[in-house]
C-alpha cells in the first residue's frame, strides 16, 4: 500500500481472502493506512522514545543516540 | 463495485456510528460509503469516523484550506473517491473549484493569491508524502512563523490522517456516487 499501491489489486484482494475474512481485511487496510499516514507525519517531527531498551527515562537526545537518527525501516538498503 | 462490500446502512446499529455517518453526509465529507465500509470492523469504525470528521471541519485552521489540502493529498493518492467528495460547509464559505485547483497545483505562483501562511501549509501537505525529508528544522521554522504549535500539530495529524484513508479507500477501488 505505501511503496507499490498499484501491486494492491484485485488479484491481491483474492490472495488476501485465502488468509482473511473480508471484515479482518478492512481491519488491516484501515489500520495501515492510518499508520502509513502518521509514522510518516512523526518522523518529520524527529522524536524518539522516552525510555532506553533498559527502562531508564532518558532525554530526547540521548534517545536519537540510542535508537538511531531515521528509522530503521526508512534506510534505503532496508527497503531494498 | 468496491473490493470490500460495504454494509448495508440498515445494518449498522451503533447510535454513534449513525449520528457520525449523518454529520459526514451533511459535511459532504465522507458520503455514507466509507463508513459502511469501515463499519465491517465495528470497534475501529467509531473512531476513525470521528477523527475523519473532527479534523476536517473542527480545529483552529481555516476550513477551506484544509478542504483544499485533503484534496490534494487524496489527489496525490491517486484516490478518486476522496478526490471526488467536496465540502458543503467549504462550499458555503466561498471555496470554489477553481480555488481548489489553483490550490492544489498552482498554490506556489504569487499571481494565485495564496498567502505565505497558506502556502506552507500546502507546501507542507504536498511534500509529506512526496519527499519527507524535505520537512526538516529548517520547515518546522518557517511554519512556526505562521502558524502556533497548536496549528501545526493539528494540520500534521490532518495531513497523516487523511491521506493514510485515501490510500485506503484507494486500495478498495472505491468511487464516490454520482
Amino acid at each position: 500500500m505505501s511503496v507499490n499501491p498499484d501491486a494492491v489489486d484485485a488479484a491481491f484482494f483474492d490472495e488476501l481472502r485465502k488468509h482473511y475474512s473480508d471484515d479482518e481485511i478492512v481491519e488491516l487496510g484501515a489500520f495501515i493506512g492510518f499508520n502509513l499516514g502518521y509514522h510518516t507525519f512523526f518522523g518529520t517531527l524527529k522524536f524518539y522514545p522516552l525510555f532506553s531498551p533498559d527502562g531508564r527515562l532518558v532525554s530526547q537526545a540521548e534517545a536519537e543516540r540510542l535508537y538511531g537518527a531515521a528509522p530503521t525501516s526508512l534506510k534505503p538498503e532496508v527497503a531494498e | 463495485m468496491t473490493r470490500i462490500a460495504p454494509m448495508p446502512l440498515d445494518a449498522i446499529t451503533d447510535p454513534e456510528l449513525r449520528m457520525l455517518i449523518a454529520e459526514g453526509e451533511a459535511l459532504g465529507v465522507p458520503d455514507d460509503l466509507f463508513p459502511r465500509i469501515v463499519a465491517r470492523a465495528p470497534e475501529q469504525a467509531v473512531p476513525l469516523m470521528r477523527a475523519l470528521v473532527m479534523s476536517h471541519a473542527q480545529g483552529h485552521v481555516d476550513h477551506k484550506l484544509k478542504e483544499i489540502m485533503r484534496i490534494l493529498l487524496a489527489r496525490f493518492a491517486n484516490d478518486n473517491y476522496f478526490a471526488s467528495l467536496r465540502s458543503g460547509k467549504a462550499r458555503a464559505m466561498g471555496l470554489t473549484e477553481t480555488r481548489i485547483d489553483d490550490g492544489c497545483f498552482a498554490y506556489e505562483d504569487d499571481g494565485k493569491g495564496f498567502s505565505a501562511a497558506e502556502k506552507c501549509a500546502l507546501r507542507y501537505a504536498d511534500l509529506m508524502f512526496l519527499d519527507a525529508n524535505q520537512i526538516d528544522e529548517a520547515f518546522y521554522n518557517e511554519m512556526k512563523r505562521h502558524w502556533s504549535e497548536a496549528q501545526i500539530m493539528e494540520l500534521g495529524a490532518f495531513v497523516a490522517f487523511h491521506y493514510g484513508m485515501a490510500m485506503f479507500m484507494r486500495s478498495l477501488g472505491a468511487k464516490a456516487a454520482g
